[in-house]
């Protein structure tokens, strides 16, 4: 810390870069957790076979599990969108206090609900994967192969999405503490 | 009939009253701006100990939260009174790879609580260490995606598990093994209630890092 007389009201200019930083970071992932949902929510796969009885196909409603991601994706990614504002905010005016941590509290409502989103899909697609012999579970992913891995790359956008936010997070933490 | 030189009572604040005619006799006299200490602290660091303070309420009762869904994953163990020589009618927390990783993180949940306490303390006693408050943020902010991620695995699973699914060929497990379901749903309940504190403890850190 320099001793030097104190500017009140002046932000430090590293404040502004970490505005910066923040801008682009929140650009990515809107990008990316945009991309899961709409990955998630276009899957189909209607197998070859079909009889009177048994239905052959595979959507993303099938699942709750699913339908709770695509909807906990669209609204992060929503509120991201609408967050990009106070950043703008931010990076002109570096020294606001009050909305600062108002974002970050919404962050961190954000990233707990993609979170739980993608963990949600996570522990579904690992049951689709493997099966729990245990239950009497079985692996769906051997006779669905294209949905199974639709569904799995649209889970790397969700988890890059939580790992962005998180860092949102703590550069809203240290843009605080430097005031 | 002016006293030029200082008292050194104790509680005594001396005003020194110059004499120019007396000046150079007289040894300079000492100034005590203020010899009691602050009857009161000042208002910016009060708040941020009640601040402190709530922030290690929060912690203990976290703490409490995580331990019981942990523990109470972990002692799941139902069996069915009938058996035969091919199925398996038993039911543990580690039939399901999602009860395992839920149970490994609320005990890892814990675990960094109890050492984050002292950091906590540091913060009350001392409220100008920033980096204390910073570090408890940035791992409180790791430990809500950790324990958000085990509760609502295997809040997925729980729901699997009562309602079964038909596109899937996915029988709900629940009416057979009602025992194992109750303490396995009290169970996820439990972490999504640390998870919630544990998101109010990094708004605490936040509101306590302003400087002001």
């Amino acid at each position: 810390m320099k001793a030097g007389p104190l500017q009140l009201g002046v932000a430090p200019p590293e404040n502004r870069g970490i505005a910066i930083l923040d801008f682009f970071l929140r650009l990515i992932a809107i990008v990316g957790t945009l991309a899961s949902a709409i990955a998630m929510a276009t899957t189909n796969q209607t197998l070859p076979i079909f009889s009177q009885f048994i239905r052959f196909k595979a959507k993303f409603n099938d699942l709750p599990s699913f339908t709770f991601f695509v909807v906990a994706s669209s609204i992060v990614s929503a509120y991201l969108i609408l967050s990009l504002a106070f950043s703008i905010l931010h990076i002109v005016k570096a020294n606001l206090v009050n909305t600062r941590v108002l974002l970050l509290f919404l962050d961190t409502a954000a990233m707990g609900l993609l979170m739980a989103g993608s963990s949600a899909a996570t522990a579904i697609v690992q049951l689709a994967h493997n099966g729990n012999n245990k239950v009497n579970w079985f692996a769906i992913c051997q006779q669905y192969n294209s949905f199974c891995k639709r569904v799995s790359g649209s889970l790397i956008g969700s988890y890059a999405g939580v790992v962005l936010l998180i860092l949102l997070i703590l550069l809203s933490g240290v843009a605080l503490s430097r005031r | 009939m002016d006293s030029s030189h200082s008292t050194k009572e104790a509680g005594d604040i001396p005003i020194p009253i110059t004499n120019p005619k007396s000046k150079s006799s007289k040894t300079a006299p000492l100034v005590v701006a203020n010899t009691k200490k602050t009857a009161h602290q000042p208002p910016v660091s009060r708040w941020k100990r009640c601040l402190g303070i709530l922030d290690i309420i929060l912690r203990i009762c976290a703490i409490v939260a995580s331990l019981a869904a942990a523990t109470a994953m972990g002692t799941t163990d139902q069996q069915l009174p009938f058996f035969t020589q091919f199925f398996q009618f038993k039911a543990e927390y580690n039939d399901l790879p999602s009860f395992t990783f839920f149970v490994i993180a609320n005990a890892t949940a814990a675990a960094y609580l109890v050492l984050s306490l002292p950091f906590s303390i540091v913060c009350i006693v001392r409220p100008h260490i920033i980096g204390a408050r910073l570090m408890l943020l940035i791992f409180d902010t790791i430990a809500v995606s950790l324990i958000t991620a085990a509760a609502s695995a295997a809040a997925s699973i729980v729901y699997l598990a009562h309602n079964g699914n038909s596109n899937a060929n996915w029988v709900a497990i629940c009416q057979q093994f009602d025992d194992f379901c109750q303490r396995v749903t009290g169970a996820v309940v439990a972490s999504f209630i640390a998870a919630l504190i544990f998101i109010v403890l990094v708004i605490v850190s936040a509101v306590a890092l302003r400087r002001n």
